[in-house]
C-alpha cells in the first residue's frame, strides 16, 4: 500500500519546519486553539523548540507576552475572525511592547485575499511577512486522512458555506499531482457533485497555469489510484445519530476524542506512567494518545464493544504467561533473550492496564438503564417500526430530564429513517422540549429545521421510492432498507461477516453505498434472494458473474442510488495527453495490475464505526486498499451540537 | 485561439482594458479559465455583477468574499440585497458572516427579504443575550411582533412559544421576588422541579394548568423533585 499518511505526515512537518527556519533566531510562536491539536499530530513541541521556538501562546488567550523580538502566528486563513484577532494582537503588542518587533504570519493552508484586506485595514500589512503554510490532510491513522476542519459540518449544513469542499478539492489535486489524475471520481449526494466540479476545474485551471509556469501536475491517469469514490454525508444523516458500539466509536460517543486524544479520569486509566509519586499535582484528568502504533488498541478499536470484554481478557492471559515465562528460564542466552523483552511486555501491560479502565467505564455507562432504553429506541427506528409507538419513550426521557442532545438526537433519527414527523408529533415534542429545556431552544429547534434534521413529513417526500427521474429531496430509508439490506439480523459480532456488526445489526447506508462500487457481488448475493422478485433487481440482468471485474460504477444499483438524496455521478478522467498515455503504455509494460488503491471521501464528516465498517470492507477486498478521506471526524452528538443555543434566560446579575 | 491550450487570457484582457475597449476585455476574459486571475481584472474593470458570477462558479469562497466586500462598501444596501437575492451561496455567506459582526445587517436583510422567522428569531437572539431582564423582554415582545404579519403557517407556532417565554420569565420574576430564591432563567420543568422540592406545590400545580404541561409529564417531575428532596410521605 502506498504510504500516504507518512508521505503527508513528513510534508506537513517539513514545510511547518521551513517556515520557521525562514524567521532568523528565537521566536515565540501564537497558534489558535482549533490548529493546535492537529498540529500535535505532525510535531512535537521538542521539535519545535529545536527550530528556536520559546514559547507557545494561543491566539484566543490574547496574552502574548514580549519576550521575544520574533513574533509568529500560526492560523488558518479561511476565517475572517482570526486575522481581525491577529491583527488586533498585532496592535497591541506595538503600542505596549518596549521593543520593535518582527511579525510573521503563517497562514494555513493559503494565504486568503480576505485576510490580506483585514490586515491591510488594520494597518499591519506593511509590518508583517505572510506566508502560505499548505496544511490540508492531517493523518489520523495509516488509512485515515482528515482535513480536521472541526467546524465543517455546521458550515456545510447549517450556514450553507461550502468552504471546506473548495479546502478539499485543493487537498486532493495534491493527491493527484503526487500519484496522478484519479481514473474515475464517482460519488453521491450534492457536495459531492460540487467537489467533482472543482476537481476538474482546478485540472484545467492548472493545465494553464502548467503551460506558463512550468508546473508539474501529472496529466495521466494515475497507476496506483483505481478510483476516488465521494459520498455527501447528507446523503445519509441517520447513520451518525445512531449511538455507534464499536469501542472506538462509543469512547468517541462517551468521551469524545479529538487528534487522536482522549482526556480521562485519572482513576478510571491510573496516573500516567512515571509520575506515581506526583500526588501534588491534582491531575484528575490524563491526556491519552490512542492511535495504531499502540498494539492491543489497534486490535480493539474496530472491534464491537460486546466483544470487548473477552478480546482484553485473552491478551491478559497471554501476558500473564509471557511474564511467567522467566521463572522457567534456565540458559542466560534466554534469560538475555527475556530481558530484551521486557520493555515491550512492560508497555503492553500498561496500555493493557488503560484499556481495562476506559472499557470498564464504557461497561458502566452502556449499563446504565437510560442507554438502554435510547439503544432500544434506536433499534426500533432503524429496523423500520412504526415510529409512533416510540413517543412514549421519547417522551418519558424527555420527563427524565435526560440530556437534550440524547433525545434531539431519538427525534433527528425518526425524522430521517421516516421523511420527517408528522405535523401533530412534531408540534407536540417541540413543546416538551421547551418546556423541558428552556425556550432558549427555539432557535435550537430552528437551526436543525434548517438543516434538514428535524421537519416535518409532507407526503410526496415520502412516496419518491423511483417515480421522478429527478434527484429527491430526501433519502428515503424505507425503500434503501430492503433493497440494500441495511438491517442483518444474524450479524455476528465476535467474527464480523458484514459491516452492520458496527451498529449491531444496521449497515450504514453510506458504507453500503460504497460497497455498490466495490462489492458488487457480495451486495446482489443477498439482496437477490431476499428482495422476492420486486422492482428492485429487474433492471438488471439474471446472471451476474460477469459483473464484478467488469462493471465499474454504481452499475447495477441505480434504483436504490435514485432513493438517496441528491445527484449520482460517475465521471472518468483522461489523460491530457492520448499520445503520452501510449507511451507510457509501451514503455510501462501497461502497468503491473497490483493492489491498487480507493480513496473514499465523506464530505461532512465521517463516525468511527463508519470507518471501521470499511476496513471491513478492505479486508474482505484482496484486490484494493481503502485510503479513508473525510472533512472532519463526527459524531451524532457533534451534529446536534452545532444546533444547539447554548445562552439561557438566566444571565443577569442576580 | 479558443481550443490552444495554456493561453494566459488574463493578460491579453487586460492589455485591450488597457486600450481602452472594455467590452472586448470582457469578452476576451471569459476564455480565462483560472477565476482567481479573472475576478480581480474584472472588479477593476466594474464590472462587479460578472466578478461575482465568475468567483462563485470558481467555488472559491475567499473570491467571493472578496467580490462581497467589495460591492458592500460600493453599492447602496438596498441593491447589495437584491444582487443577493438571486444568489443563494453568495447570500447565506453574507450571512454567515454576519451573524457574529455585523447584526444590523442582517436585520435589514431579513428585513428586506421578507423573512419574518428569521428576523424574529435574531430579535429572540438578543433577547438571550439581553443585559437585564426588561430588556430581555421588550426584545421577546418585538419578536413577537415581527411575525404579527408573516404568512409563514409556522409563524403561528412561533408566536405561541415566544408568549410562552415571556410568561414563564414574568412568573418567576413574580416567584424570585415572593420566595427569595433565584427562578429566573430555569425551564418550566426545572422551575417546577425546584418549586416542588422546596414544598410550594400549589404554586407549582398552578404553573402546570397554566402551561398545560401533560398530566404524565408533570408526575414525573414530581416524583424526581420529591425523591431528591427525600420526601417519601
Amino acid at each position: 500500500m502506498l504510504n500516504y499518511a507518512d508521505q503527508i505526515k513528513e510534508k506537513v512537518r517539513k514545510d511547518l519546519l521551513n517556515l520557521l527556519e525562514g524567521v532568523r533566531g528565537k521566536k515565540n510562536l501564537v497558534v489558535d486553539e482549533d490548529l493546535a491539536g492537529p498540529l500535535g499530530l505532525v510535531s512535537k513541541y521538542s521539535t519545535l523548540q529545536q527550530y528556536g521556538v520559546d514559547k507557545v501562546f494561543f491566539l484566543e488567550r490574547k496574552n502574548i507576552d514580549a519576550s521575544q523580538k520574533n513574533v509568529v502566528f500560526l492560523s488558518r486563513g479561511e476565517s475572517a475572525d482570526r486575522a481581525l484577532a491577529i491583527a488586533e494582537q498585532i496592535k497591541r503588542l506595538q503600542q505596549e511592547s518596549q521593543i520593535e518587533h518582527e511579525f510573521s504570519v503563517f497562514i494555513a493552508p493559503r494565504r486568503t485575499l480576505v485576510a490580506n484586506k483585514i490586515f491591510e485595514e488594520a494597518g499591519v500589512l506593511g509590518d508583517i511577512s505572510v506566508e502560505e503554510f499548505p496544511l490540508y490532510f492531517l493523518p489520523m491513522d495509516v488509512d485515515v486522512l482528515s482535513l480536521e476542519l472541526e467546524h465543517s459540518f455546521a458550515d456545510l449544513f447549517l450556514h450553507r458555506d461550502p468552504t471546506c469542499i473548495y479546502t478539499a478539492a485543493r487537498a486532493l489535486m495534491l493527491v493527484q499531482q503526487k500519484h496522478g489524475l484519479f481514473p474515475r471520481i464517482i460519488g453521491k449526494g450534492d457536495g459531492a457533485h460540487r467537489l467533482m466540479e472543482m476537481l476538474f476545474r482546478m485540472r484545467t485551471e492548472a493545465s494553464v497555469d502548467d503551460k506558463s509556469t512550468k508546473s508539474t501536475l501529472g496529466t495521466l491517469p494515475s497507476a496506483v489510484i483505481e478510483s476516488l469514490i465521494i459520498i455527501d454525508r447528507d446523503v445519509d444523516f441517520g447513520t451518525v445519530l445512531l449511538t455507534q458500539l464499536t469501542y472506538d466509536g462509543l469512547l468517541d460517543e462517551v468521551l469524545g476524542i479529538k487528534d487522536n486524544q482522549i482526556e480521562a479520569d485519572t482513576a478510571i486509566v491510573g496516573p500516567p506512567p512515571g509520575q506515581q509519586n506526583a500526588t501534588t499535582q491534582s491531575a484528575l484528568k490524563r491526556k491519552l494518545t490512542i492511535d495504531s502504533s499502540d498494539k492491543l488498541y489497534e486490535q480493539l478499536r474496530d472491534a464491537n464493544f460486546a466483544v470487548i470484554g473477552p478480546l482484553l481478557n485473552k491478551v491478559a492471559r497471554r501476558l500473564q504467561t509471557d511474564m511467567q515465562n522467566r521463572h522457567s528460564n534456565m540458559t542466560t542466552a534466554e534469560l538475555r533473550q527475556f530481558v530484551n523483552n521486557l520493555p515491550g511486555l512492560q508497555a503492553e501491560q500498561q496500555s493493557l492496564k488503560v484499556h481495562t479502565g476506559l472499557a470498564e467505564d464504557m461497561m458502566k455507562f452502556t449499563r446504565n438503564t437510560t442507554f438502554t432504553r435510547v439503544l432500544e429506541i434506536q433499534q426500533n427506528l432503524a429496523a423500520g417500526v412504526d415510529p409512533s409507538t416510540q413517543h412514549d419513550a421519547i417522551e418519558e426521557l424527555i420527563a427524565k430530564d435526560t440530556p437534550l442532545l440524547t433525545v434531539l438526537r431519538l427525534l433527528c433519527l425518526e425524522s430521517c429513517f421516516f421523511g420527517g414527523l408528522k405535523a401533530k408529533d412534531l408540534e407536540h415534542f417541540k413543546t416538551l422540549i421547551l418546556q423541558a429545556y428552556g425556550y432558549q431552544h427555539i432557535l435550537t429547534l430552528d437551526a436543525l429545521e434548517r438543516m434538514q434534521l428535524l421537519f416535518v413529513r409532507t407526503g410526496n417526500i415520502f412516496s419518491n421510492a423511483t417515480s421522478q427521474a429527478t434527484t429527491v429531496s430526501k433519502t428515503n430509508y424505507n425503500y434503501l432498507r430492503k433493497t440494500l439490506r441495511l438491517l442483518v439480523d444474524e450479524v455476528n459480532e465476535s467474527e464480523p461477516n458484514d459491516i452492520a456488526y458496527v451498529y449491531s445489526g444496521y449497515a450504514p447506508l453510506s458504507v453500503r453505498l460504497v460497497q455498490c462500487v466495490l462489492q458488487k457481488q457480495y451486495l446482489l448475493s443477498f439482496t437477490k434472494s431476499s428482495s422476492s422478485g420486486s422492482s428492485s433487481s429487474k433492471s438488471q440482468p439474471p446472471s451476474t458473474p460477469g459483473i464484478s471485474s467488469a462493471a465499474h460504477g454504481w452499475q447495477g444499483f441505480e434504483d436504490a442510488l435514485k432513493a438517496a438524496k441528491g445527484q449520482t455521478f460517475n465521471k472518468i478522467q483522461k489523460g491530457a495527453d492520448e499520445a503520452v498515455t501510449k507511451a507510457r503504455a509501451v514503455l510501462g509494460g501497461g502497468g503491473t495490475g497490483g493492489k491498487k488503491t480507493v480513496v473514499v471521501f465523506f464530505v461532512g464528516g465521517i463516525t468511527r464505526a463508519e470507518i471501521a465498517a470499511l476496513r471491513l470492507l478492505e479486508r474482505d477486498n484482496p484486490i484494493r486498499d481503502i485510503l479513508i478521506c473525510t472533512t472532519s471526524i463526527i459524531t451524532g452528538n457533534k451534529m446536534i451540537d452545532a444546533a444547539l443555543e447554548a445562552r439561557t434566560f438566566g444571565g443577569y446579575g442576580e | 485561439l479558443s481550443d490552444k491550450n495554456g493561453v494566459s487570457f488574463e493578460v491579453i484582457a487586460r492589455a485591450a482594458y488597457d486600450e481602452g475597449r472594455a467590452t472586448l476585455a470582457t469578452q476576451l476574459l471569459n476564455y480565462e479559465a483560472r477565476a482567481g486571475k479573472q475576478v480581480p481584472l474584472l472588479l477593476s474593470m466594474n464590472e462587479d455583477n460578472l466578478a461575482l458570477d465568475k468567483a462563485i462558479e470558481s467555488g472559491d469562497t475567499d473570491l467571493i468574499f472578496f467580490v462581497l466586500l467589495q460591492m458592500k462598501s460600493k453599492l447602496p444596501l438596498s441593491s447589495f440585497f437584491r444582487m443577493l437575492s438571486t444568489r443563494p451561496l453568495a447570500s447565506s455567506l453574507v450571512e454567515a458572516s454576519a451573524a457574529s459582526k455585523d447584526r444590523s445587517l442582517l436585520k435589514d436583510l431579513y428585513y428586506q427579504d421578507d423573512r419574518a422567522i428569521a428576523s424574529s428569531n435574531l430579535l429572540l437572539s438578543d433577547a438571550l443575550s439581553s443585559p437585564s431582564l426588561s430588556t430581555a423582554i421588550d426584545k421577546l415582545k418585538l419578536s413577537h411582533r415581527t411575525l404579527a404579519e408573516s404568512k409563514d403557517p409556522s409563524a403561528v407556532i412561533h408566536q405561541k412559544h415566544l408568549v410562552e417565554t415571556q410568561q414563564l420569565l414574568k412568573a418567576q420574576e413574580s416567584l424570585a421576588r415572593d420566595l427569595d430564591t433565584s427562578y429566573i432563567g430555569l425551564s418550566l420543568n426545572e422551575t417546577l422541579n425546584r418549586l416542588i422540592r422546596n414544598g410550594y406545590s400549589k404554586r407549582a400545580t398552578k404553573l402546570q394548568s397554566d402551561f398545560h404541561v401533560p398530566e404524565k409529564i408533570y408526575a414525573w417531575i414530581r416524583l424526581r423533585a420529591l425523591v431528591s428532596a427525600r420526601n417519601f410521605g
